[in-house]
């Protein structure tokens, strides 16, 4: 079954590898993935351990659902504590290598310790060796995954690897497969660099039983049409996650040169439907039907001719929106630079904006930039830049460091014009205007993040009975929901709920996008309950799933209460409060988020998780969710 | 719905609409919501822009399938005017 | 008349969905590696082509067999395996030319394309129409229309500049 799957603790330092199978108690209490992985990292660190030493332990995991018929069943978690921000550090990534790790065996793997010289694990079929990886160290992302293949003579195998930045222990490093699947944020690859560990290669051939194949495969059909009928999933199968910045930008919702103004106007040569052209079709994760990557090959410049995948929402914001580019060949060669380095296109574009803008404000000049110009809208400078960095070359050295460390080795004001929370930079987009997805990037467990509690359906302008139909299940709700996306009554609860939702999902190794995040018709906490129980067999109740959801979230809450996080790392920067928006609609023009208000969302926020003023977990709350034991070492 | 465990799941009672369900019965194709009121507005079909009847907002659209219209972008010069105009009477409302 | 599989890579979006849902139609568990079905990709070109067994009319596989366990079932005009006589050389595997026969490495035996008794589910689930069960006198249609669209068009870019 679905279930046999094993956890593996692979010690560098020692060579030693021993495996243990997952009881049901712990299935119940945590599922898999992202849940079962708050509790490996809580059990298997020490307060105050150094990211980038041997004791951290670098986790990887595929969801209790990964492989099986649950509609996008594909996502690989990787955890440990972040180099980035110095708390919960948590990717999550597509593609198809969870599901062979499963296929191969394995559900959870505990890497610890520091290897003497470079390796790569080899896993395959219930077997995991350490081999040396002198022939990958030094190569980029692809190449690394067609050597591994070509030395193995196997090309099913997939492999998750870190490029050059990761190697360079750039803290915004990306783990990487196929691509342009992205484990983005928090490090990772650092992480998996500080331990010398080049990449892993799977390749399994073990079934995973399916419990009940024939209702399994046909609730999995419907599921798949619920999905794929929607609006917004069709746009998606053509245009890819570009589509949200065409909709933003048109509302004044996006940010441009480093958070200065909220709109582009100067935008239409880089419009999602104008990079159509210069893709030829779409391509998907595993058992996915909205495919939302497009391919694509580089119609100009120095990387003319060469393919690859994507780009994002975050592509646009990275290298367009955010430095002042308007130049679509900028956007494709940075996703493809970005993919290749290993490196999150969400934080480096932040970075070499706010390089910029020190650049503009003359706190950094042509001596610190090796007399590079780096003006806004200067596209060179961009892709230049993105070299230095992954190279750490004069100032990419910084800027490798991320927000904190760098404007602490810069200097001078500089902290002034960061853009972060918990020392992770925020999306390119513009909260302002909108209190509840403020609240959510401010509140995240693994610092500013948009993927952790967004209810980005919230600028839809629902209509109250659609909000309260969704919001006020598995748990009753009856307090106040509004349409109004400026407001802030009720958002706090819709914040909360998405992160129990976005937390389940990652539990089962489901996308985002086939539950309530970008459309409000897709299945949710009762769909996940009939799935779990035709794959898995496993029976719980949507209840006892959202339960599961507060247990791991909370957790993650712990481990960062341990590593010291309050009250105060729960906020934003000043210009959230202090500088109105300039641009956009009349709705988002003028627009600040109030400093009281906002305060008490996060009060109520707290309240609804059970935890006190401080952000502290209640003794009730720890004893309700059976946390008062841990860290109780029971894996 | 009361939910109950095991092998009534797959009884009668799992066939009951879940909330996504419930909710997706709403969905209207052929439209999209004017991206400044809010107003669910119908684009003739094919239409490369249209002008929100409701606030006169106009938007660039775009058709990801044959009835599914999107908006692609403002019309810039529409969209501009009309902000600046409803901003000074905000301001002169002392608002 | 005759359906088949009729695969088109241009609209394979490469995420084996088809594998998956074959494996659990045939054997009950998820594992590509005993699929009928297989998706080649060359990722560093995003090149994705389904591959699967095409019911040879002279079919290679069972000229070779040397047991004449691969057997035409006359209904669906599916060449399968006839399990009492198969010995497991696997010369078949060998022999195909589209490789669109596995051997399976739990059950070690040869599994090939049964169309699901006339309801495959790699089509059933195919939403892009990369995988498409259809007549197969009809099975070029599609391409035949995609194609002709072309040339309509660009003709018509030649009428507009003026050059008939
Ligand atoms: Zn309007």
């Amino acid at each position: 079954m679905a279930l046999n799957r094993k956890i593996a603790y692979i010690d560098l330092s020692s060579g030693k590898v021993e495996t243990k199978p997952i009881s049901m108690e712990m299935r119940k209490k945590y599922l898999g993935g992202r849940g079962l992985d708050a509790y490996l990292l809580y059990n298997n660190t020490k307060a105050g351990v150094d990211p980038l030493g041997p004791d951290n332990v670098c986790l990887v995991s595929a969801g209790i659902l990964v492989g099986t018929l649950a509609s996008a069943t594909a996502r690989t978690h990787i955890a440990g504590k972040s180099p980035l921000t110095g708390y919960f550090g948590s990717t999550n990534m597509g593609g198809f290598f969870a599901p062979e790790m499963r296929w191969a065996g394995f559900d959870h793997l505990v890497i610890r310790g520091k290897a003497e010289k470079p390796v790569y694990l080899w896993i395959h079929n219930g077997e995991i060796e350490i081999r040396d990886a002198k022939d990958i160290w030094g190569k980029g992302v692809r190449d690394t995954q067609s050597i591994i293949r070509e030395e193995m003579g196997d090309r099913e195998i997939k492999v998750m690897t870190i490029g050059i930045a990761g190697e360079n222990l750039v803290r915004y490093a990306n783990v990487m497969t196929e691509i342009k699947n992205s484990g983005g944020r928090t490090g990772m690859g650092a992480l998996l660099g500080s331990k010398n560990l080049k990449a892993i290669a799977v390749r399994g051939t073990l079934d995973i039983k399916i419990e009940h194949p024939v209702e399994a495969l046909e609730y999995n059909k419907q599921i798949i049409s619920q999905i794929t009928s929607a609006k917004v999933s069709q746009e998606q199968g053509r245009l890819g996650t570009l589509f949200i910045w065409g909709a933003t930008n048109s509302q004044g919702l996006v940010r441009t040169r480093n958070f200065q103004l909220n709109q582009m106007e100067d935008s239409d040569g880089i419009e999602p439907e104008t990079f159509e052209d210069s893709a030829f079709g779409m391509t998907g994760c595993f058992g996915c039907q909205v495919h939302c990557r497009a391919k694509y090959i580089i119609p100009d410049g120095d990387y003319k001719g060469t393919y690859d995948e994507g780009p994002e929402y975050t592509s646009i914001g990275a290298f367009a929106a955010e430095p002042g580019c308007t130049d679509l060949t900028t956007i494709l060669t940075g996703n493809h630079l970005v993919n290749d380095y290993g490196m999150d296109t969400l934080e480096i574009g932040s970075m070499i904006a706010w390089a910029m803008e020190l650049y503009e404000k003359g706190i950094l000049t042509d001596k610190d930039t090796d007399g590079l110009d780096l003006s806004f809208g200067n596209e060179k400078a961009v892709i230049e830049m993105i070299h230095r960095i992954a190279h750490r070359e004069g100032l990419g050295d910084i800027l490798a460091e991320g927000p904190l460390r760098a404007a602490e080795k810069i200097g001078k004001d500089s902290i002034r014009y960061q853009v972060h929370v918990k020392g992770m930079s925020n999306l390119h987009s513009d909260e302002r205007p909108t209190p509840a997805l403020a609240l959510g990037i401010a509140t995240a467990s693994r610092g500013s993040d948009h993927l952790r509690s967004r209810p980005a359906i919230d600028l839809y302008h629902l209509p109250e009975a659609v909000l309260r139909q969704i919001y006020s299940q598995p748990v009753a709700y009856e307090g106040p929901l509004t349409s109004d996306y400026t407001d802030y009554e009720g958002k706090s609860w819709q914040v909360f709920w998405q992160e129990m939702c976005y937390m389940a999902v990652d539990c089962l190794g489901i996308c985002k996008y086939h539950t309530i995040f970008l459309g409000p018709n897709f299945p949710n906490f009762e769909e996940w309950s009939k799935l779990l129980y035709y794959n898995t067999g496993l029976e719980l109740t949507p209840l006892e799933i959202w339960t599961i959801a507060e247990r791991t979230n909370d957790l993650e809450r712990m481990f960062n209460l341990r590593e010291g996080l309050a009250r105060s790392d729960d906020w934003l920067v000043d210009a959230y409060f202090d500088e109105p928006t300039k641009l956009g609609i009349p709705l988002i023009r003028d627009r600040v988020i109030d400093r009281d208000k906002f305060k008490q969302m996060i009060d109520e926020f707290y309240a609804f998780h059970g935890w006190d003023e401080q952000g502290k977990l209640k003794p009730e709350t720890l004893k309700r969710l059976g946390l008062d034991k841990e860290p109780s070492h029971l894996l | 719905m009361v939910w109950r465990r095991g092998r009534l799941i797959l009884s009668e009672e799992s066939r009951q609409e879940t909330t996504s369900e419930r909710t997706a019965r709403g969905r209207t194709h052929g439209a999209f919501r004017c991206l400044n009121c809010f107003e669910r507005i119908v684009p003739p079909e094919k239409a490369e822009s249209y002008k929100c009847p409701k606030c006169g907002f106009e938007w660039r659209v775009s058709w990801p399938s044959p009835t599914i219209p999107r908006i692609r972008g403002p019309v810039w010069e529409t969209n501009r005017r009309l902000t600046d105009e409803i901003m000074a009477k905000e301001k002169g409302q002392g608002k | 008349m005759r359906k088949m599989l009729v695969t088109d890579y241009e609209k394979c979006t490469g995420c084996r969905l088809c594998e998956l849902v074959c494996s659990v139609k045939h054997e009950g568990v998820s594992n590509p590696a005993r699929s009928r079905i297989n998706v080649t990709k060359w990722e560093t070109k995003g090149i994705m082509v389904p591959m699967v067994c095409s019911q040879c009319e002279d079919a290679p596989c069972m000229a070779v067999c040397p047991t004449n366990a691969r057997i035409r079932e006359s209904e669906l005009g599916t060449v399968t395996v006839n399990y009492d006589r198969c010995i497991g050389c696997k010369t078949c595997v060998v022999a195909c030319p589209f490789g669109a026969i596995n051997f399976d490495p739990i059950d070690h035996k040869v599994i090939s394309c049964d169309l699901c008794e006339g309801d495959p589910q790699c089509a059933r689930f195919c939403e892009t129409g990369a995988i498409r069960y259809a007549e197969a006198s009809d099975a070029n249609k599609m391409r035949q229309r995609e194609a002709a669209e072309k040339l309509y068009e660009s003709l018509q870019k030649l009428d507009g500049a003026g050059v008939s």
